[in-house]
């Protein structure tokens, strides 16, 4: 049985959220499900699985570079009754294999979770082909397939056995590195399409998701210094949105910012900015992430920097959106 | 507790060993000190001499004599 204490938080947090998902809770899922199985595509030890292949053997297949049947025999297996976690890069499983993932977990509805590793810009110096910036807008344009996108490794562990649960197909999307920076001291409740509001005091409104919450709540201090209050609210299920949180936002902020390591075309402020198009008089959106086109490879900080992504730039670009605006009266919801 | 003590605890209790075992440990010598136990290994040492190890000496940190020698960048004596 897993414990959530702060000790293991910290070992979680060093594995990051793919070795987290795979070095930590898959042991759990199948202690509390006996009908996983796991596949990859030629992806075994860099997902930390050599733990999981040594101790479950039966449970685990590795289909070589070949991420179209993988998803093509993930889906057979799902048909016979086992719940399949099936893992690559993000970039791979949800473009290279775009169309099985549409028929066999959006139309078919097998019961497979995908898990999208080293999405956003996690992939550094491999570059623009194993960047994922608009894996959302894809998978998201799938009818039937959740979206999972936890905020640290620890709400990766989270995701792993809330996805297992599910009875559905899931794309979990983990962002970051090793030495993923803890969101989560102490354990919290976690249900798939609600989410969780990290602070509460202030008249802005940060919606996050990945790393970026991390990010957000730098920011949010920052901010802070300067006289100006912002929410965060950590979106770890973009699909269904909560639209809940999203209406309170819009009743009671300002201003409402969305920031994701995802292109700003379809990501977490896309489906915000959907959402808010349906309300009269909403609140401004102003929407962050990576810019709309392609950039030099780099480490993760210059990849970040470059798209405006560290907590300096993300406060320096809320303030200067948020002096903009003009007062705003609360409404009812407050 | 001495450092060396506190230095041994963190691989006993990290890779489930007894310390007979810990002179001639190298990583991948025993089942416990796969990718996953070497984090659990760096954590453990990070908490117990409260310092924060920069990503090349957690990669270089390939056995337990040369733990002894990285972590005397960190002002630990073992």
């Amino acid at each position: 049985m897993l414990t959530f204490n702060s000790t293991n938080f910290r070992i979680w947090s060093k594995l990051g959220q793919r070795g987290s998902f795979f070095g930590i809770a898959v042991f759990e899922v199948v202690e509390q499900f006996h009908n996983v199985m796991i596949l990859t595509a030629d992806l075994a030890y860099l997902s930390g699985l050599e733990r999981f292949i040594n101790k479950h053997p039966d449970k685990f297949l590795n289909i070589g570079i070949a991420e179209q049947n993988m998803l093509g025999i993930s889906s057979g297996l799902a048909q016979e009754g086992k719940i399949v976690f099936a893992t690559t890069y993000a970039s791979f499983i949800c473009m290279r294999s775009c169309e099985q993932l549409r028929h066999y977990l959006g139309y078919m509805k097998s019961n497979v979770k995908i898990v999208g590793t080293g999405a956003g810009l996690a992939m550094t110096f491999s570059g623009n082909t194993h960047y994922a910036i608009e894996d959302l807008a894809i998978v998201r344009a799938i009818p039937n397939i959740t979206i999972l996108s936890p905020a640290d490794a620890t709400e990766a562990v989270k995701v792993a056995l809330a996805a297992a649960e599910f009875n559905g197909p899931v794309y979990i999307r983990l962002t970051g590195g090793l030495n993923n920076p803890i969101v989560y001291k102490e354990d919290y409740n976690f249900e798939i399409g609600k989410a969780i509001t990290i602070t509460t005091e202030g008249d802005i409104t940060i919606f996050a998701t990945g790393t970026m919450v991390h990010n957000s709540l730098e920011a949010a201090k920052i901010l802070k210094e300067k006289g100006m209050q912002a929410r965060v609210v950590n979106i770890h299920t973009i699909k269904p949105i909560d639209t809940d949180s999203i209406d309170y936002a819009n009743e009671c902020s300002k201003l409402l910012v969305s920031i994701e390591e995802h292109s700003t075309i379809g990501g977490l402020g896309g489906t915000i900015a959907e959402f808010l198009s349906s309300q009269p008089n909403h609140t401004p959106l102003l929407r962050l992430g990576i810019a709309d086109q392609f950039r030099h490879a780099g480490d993760y900080n210059y990849l970040l920097e470059q798209n405006r992504l560290l907590p300096e730039q993300i406060a320096q670009d809320i303030e200067k959106k948020y002096v903009t605006l003009n007062n705003r009266e609360p409404g009812t919801l407050c | 507790m001495s450092n060396l003590i506190k230095y041994n605890e963190a691989f006993i209790s990290s890779f489930q060993i007894t310390e007979d075992q810990l002179a001639n440990l190298t990583y991948q010598s025993v089942q416990g000190w796969d990718s996953v136990g070497h984090m659990a290994l760096i954590a453990a040492l990070e908490e117990s001499f409260d310092i924060m190890m920069d990503t090349d000496d957690i990669v270089d940190f390939s056995s337990y004599e040369k733990g002894k020698a990285i972590l005397k960048k960190y002002n630990v004596t073992i």
